[in-house]
């Protein structure tokens, strides 16, 4: 087959396996049916190599590294949120949470492929063997706050609706060691009571881990995006220093990616304060998502610098 | 005082509200465009917005005070949160500990003696790099078996990190410099500074046209400029300059910033011509003025290739149908501008004609002379080391006692600490008590 339509192909064959995965591991999430979890997980394995494939197939026709414009970068930044989940996935257990990162990947990719240009080759400055270290890197940080980004909200749901269950005037289990019967529900006891009294939606709110848990597998996940943002901006800079004769030039797009490495710094340090695991923590991670985007996208879509690769 | 100071700039939660400024602020400069002039701002904010962005320099916000300022604090915070907070925290004394009040705690019963349980129990966590020590604390045996124990020092080798990275900086400040310089093709400039040589023997650029969606495009490839360096050797030495492949030059980097083309124009008066006004290789940008008059004519820019159909510049920036954009100007104000082909001319009025003869490439470089950037580059180097020391490293801390339980077993009770709580380590935790369940009998 042509290498060309071979990569249209697997791209389809990608999103196709993101979206039916995706809704797969949603239905997942609510039913706990183990073979959705294994067809959802086959499909995020399946559109992951398709999507690492179609960027290959890319390369082998073009001889041009495929990441240096917003096509290729996203595409990068799907497939890395979704195989760093699929690590985590295996790891820690976490399909439940599949259908939230495989939807997301979806949405960038689709995204991704409307500014798919056809075959460019590489302006000068971006003619470089940083070119191949750096991308990657920064992308694959942002995919891995992408994660801890889903993890953040999980956080956030669940803690916002054991605060309604209590609200709402839930007779609280007696304070215990350790709390309610069931280990995923020990630290929301509004929750606990009302799936002890029968409550289904309180229940099913058991199948997720419980907050301290959740909130260690956002730590977890920043704990692999800030070494990674912090060696893509790193490789950013040695590149710069080749480049354009600074590694540090105030660029926007560096600049952006400097905040949300502070942002995600002040994350870190939070986390050692025992006051602000947690509730506080999980917003901060959200903030920090919202950076990220920013730096990602509307950097290179709003605002021009010498980072602008839109094309 | 001093000490109300310390304790303040030490907490935590105050660094990271230093952080968070110093965050914020960075990204203001992301949203407000930086180095525009004031009417810039006027133009595109509302005049209060625009008159505080002016005012509290947030046009030029790197350079600021605020910013200084900002990453000053965040240092001083951090320096002082590491001498009062971090260095001093010790690894916490290895005493008796009720087990079952710590979260993490478990109780395995094993059949067997004591003595030979609580060596194979020491065995398995040896085997797995714990380092076992042993105590007798009040009449009982504990055993403590730590691990990862060295990686306390994570959070000194990243706040060190960014103190190196800071003075890398700072040295940059004191003793380094930067500038630019654009040479026309056979002519010579000077590195101020250090009065190095560079002449430009040709400078050469690759276009490719491209068939996208969106109409022709024209990709540059490759910019390169040959050129002759007369360094601190006194030897002439020919280097070749490119995009990513600076060149040194005693010391400072030279790079390829831009290209453009100069040009030789022929100006007559009543058909005579007039060397004083064409003997100069004009830049874009450029004016002559026009002896006896306030006029003056601009070049305001070279045009590669014209299209033919159009009559209008094209975007192709290879030299096909090559033309000049001049304008007449009066104190200033443009009285009108042209598409002027080469060596054709153009009427000034009162006698006065113009003709672009010939274009002469130039290439514009950069230079930096950056002492900070070892200095720098090792910083980078340990905040990575510090970061995966700290993230995937856990110090932590098992407390394991044997007590015999009826008459030919024992119970092992075991209860772990690390230095980030107990949730972080919960799973590992089980995961090592499931093991052990399975591999002590
Ligand atoms: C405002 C400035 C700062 C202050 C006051 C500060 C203070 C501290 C303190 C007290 C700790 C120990 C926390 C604990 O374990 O209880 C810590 C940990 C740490 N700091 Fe900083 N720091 C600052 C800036 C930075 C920066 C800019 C970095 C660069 C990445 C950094 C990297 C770290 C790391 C990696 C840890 C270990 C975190 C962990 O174990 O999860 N710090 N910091």
């Amino acid at each position: 087959m042509h290498a060309m339509a071979l990569d249209a192909v697997l791209m389809v064959l990608a999103l196709g396996s993101y979206a039916v995965g995706a809704l797969a591991l949603v239905v997942y999430l609510f039913s706990r049916e183990g073979w959705l979890r294994n067809f959802g997980a086959t499909l995020a394995v399946a559109g992951c190599a398709a999507q690492f494939a179609q960027l290959g197939a890319r390369y082998a026709e073009t001889h041009i590294w495929p990441l240096l414009n917003l096509y290729g970068s996203l595409s990068l930044f799907s497939a890395m949120s979704v195989a760093i989940f699929i690590a985590f996935a295996f790891r820690y257990r976490l399909w439940f949470a599949g259908g939230f990162v495989l939807a997301l990947a979806a949405i960038f990719l689709a995204y991704g492929v409307t500014w798919n240009e056809g075959v460019m080759p590489a302006v000068p400055s971006l003619q470089s063997y940083w070119a191949k270290i750096h991308v990657p890197l920064v992308v694959s940080s942002y995919a891995a706050f992408l994660v801890s980004f889903v993890f953040s909200m999980l956080y956030l749901v669940k803690y916002y609706a054991n605060r309604r269950y209590a609200r709402n005037g839930v007779a609280l289990a007696p304070a215990g060691d350790g709390g309610a019967a069931d280990p995923a529900l020990r630290d929301t006891p509004a929750l606990a009571a009302a799936a002890e009294g029968g409550d289904a939606v309180a229940e099913w709110f058991g199948t997720l881990p419980s907050l301290a848990q959740i909130d260690v597998l956002v730590y977890r996940t920043v704990a692999v995006g800030l070494p990674l943002l912090t060696l893509g901006v790193i490789t950013g800079a040695a590149w710069a220093h080749e480049a354009w004769g600074a590694y540090w030039q105030w660029d926007p797009k560096e600049t952006a990616a400097l905040a949300s490495w502070i942002l995600y710094a002040a994350y870190m340090h939070l986390h050692t304060r025992h006051a602000w695991r947690g509730l506080r923590c999980s917003w901060w991670s959200v903030i920090g998502f919202a950076s990220i985007i920013f730096c990602y996208l509307g950097v290179n879509i709003w605002i021009s610098g010498l980072h602008s690769y839109k094309v | 005082m001093t000490r109300a100071l310390t304790r303040t700039f030490g907490n935590v939660t105050v660094g990271v509200a230093l952080l968070a400024l110093w965050g914020v602020l960075t990204l203001v400069g992301v949203v407000v465009e930086q180095g525009k002039g004031a009417a810039a701002y006027f133009a595109s904010y509302p005049a209060p917005i625009a008159r505080a962005i002016v005012r509290l320099n947030f046009d030029d916000i790197y350079h600021s005070g605020w910013y200084l300022a900002s990453i000053g604090l965040v240092l001083a915070s951090m320096t002082i949160a590491t001498f009062t907070k971090v260095i001093p925290r010790r690894l916490p004394p290895r005493r008796a500990v009720t087990i079952d009040a710590i979260p993490l705690h478990a109780h395995v019963t094993v059949p067997g003696d004591e003595a030979t349980i609580r060596a194979r129990v020491e065995r398995f966590f040896s085997t797995r790099g714990w380092k076992i020590v042993r105590r007798d604390i009040e009449g009982t045996h504990w055993s403590f078996a730590d691990r990862h124990n060295w990686a306390r020092i994570g959070v000194l080798v990243n706040h060190t990190a960014i103190l190196v990275i800071a003075a890398g900086t700072i040295l940059y400040w004191a003793r380094g410099f930067a500038g630019e310089t654009a040479i026309l093709t056979g002519q010579t400039a000077q590195i101020p500074q250090t009065r190095a040589l560079i002449r430009l023997d040709r400078f050469a650029y690759t276009v490719a046209p491209v068939l996208t969606k969106g109409g022709m495009l024209y990709q540059p490839i490759d910019y390169v400029s040959h050129v002759t360096v007369v360094g601190r050797n006194g030897v002439p030495t020919p280097m070749v300059v490119r995009v990513n492949h600076p060149i040194d030059v005693d010391g400072t980097l030279v790079y390829q910033a831009s290209y453009g083309f100069g040009m030789r124009f022929s100006v007559t008066h009543d058909g005579k011509p007039v060397p004083a006004l064409s003997s100069r290789t004009l830049v874009e940008g450029d004016a002559l003025a026009i002896p006896g008059t306030t006029q003056s004519v601009v070049y305001e820019r070279f045009v590669p290739t014209v299209d033919r159909r159009t009559q209008m510049p094209s975007s192709d920036p290879r030299v096909n149908d090559p033309a000049v954009i001049l304008s007449l100007q009066e104190d200033g104000t443009s009285l009108g501008a042209v598409l002027d082909p080469l060596r054709s001319s153009v009427d000034l009025g009162n006698g006065w004609r113009i003709v672009p003869q010939r274009a002469v490439l130039y290439s514009g470089f950069q230079y930096r002379y950056d002492p900070g950037v070892p200095l720098v580059a090792a910083g980078s180097v340990l905040l990575l080391i510090g970061l995966v020391i700290s993230f995937y490293f856990l110090p932590a801390r098992l407390h394991v006692r044997v007590d015999p339980s009826g008459e030919s077993a024992c119970t092992v009770g075991l209860a772990a600490t690390t230095v980030k709580g107990y949730d972080i380590f919960e799973t590992q935790f089980r995961e090592l008590v499931d093991e052990l369940r399975k591999r002590i009998d």
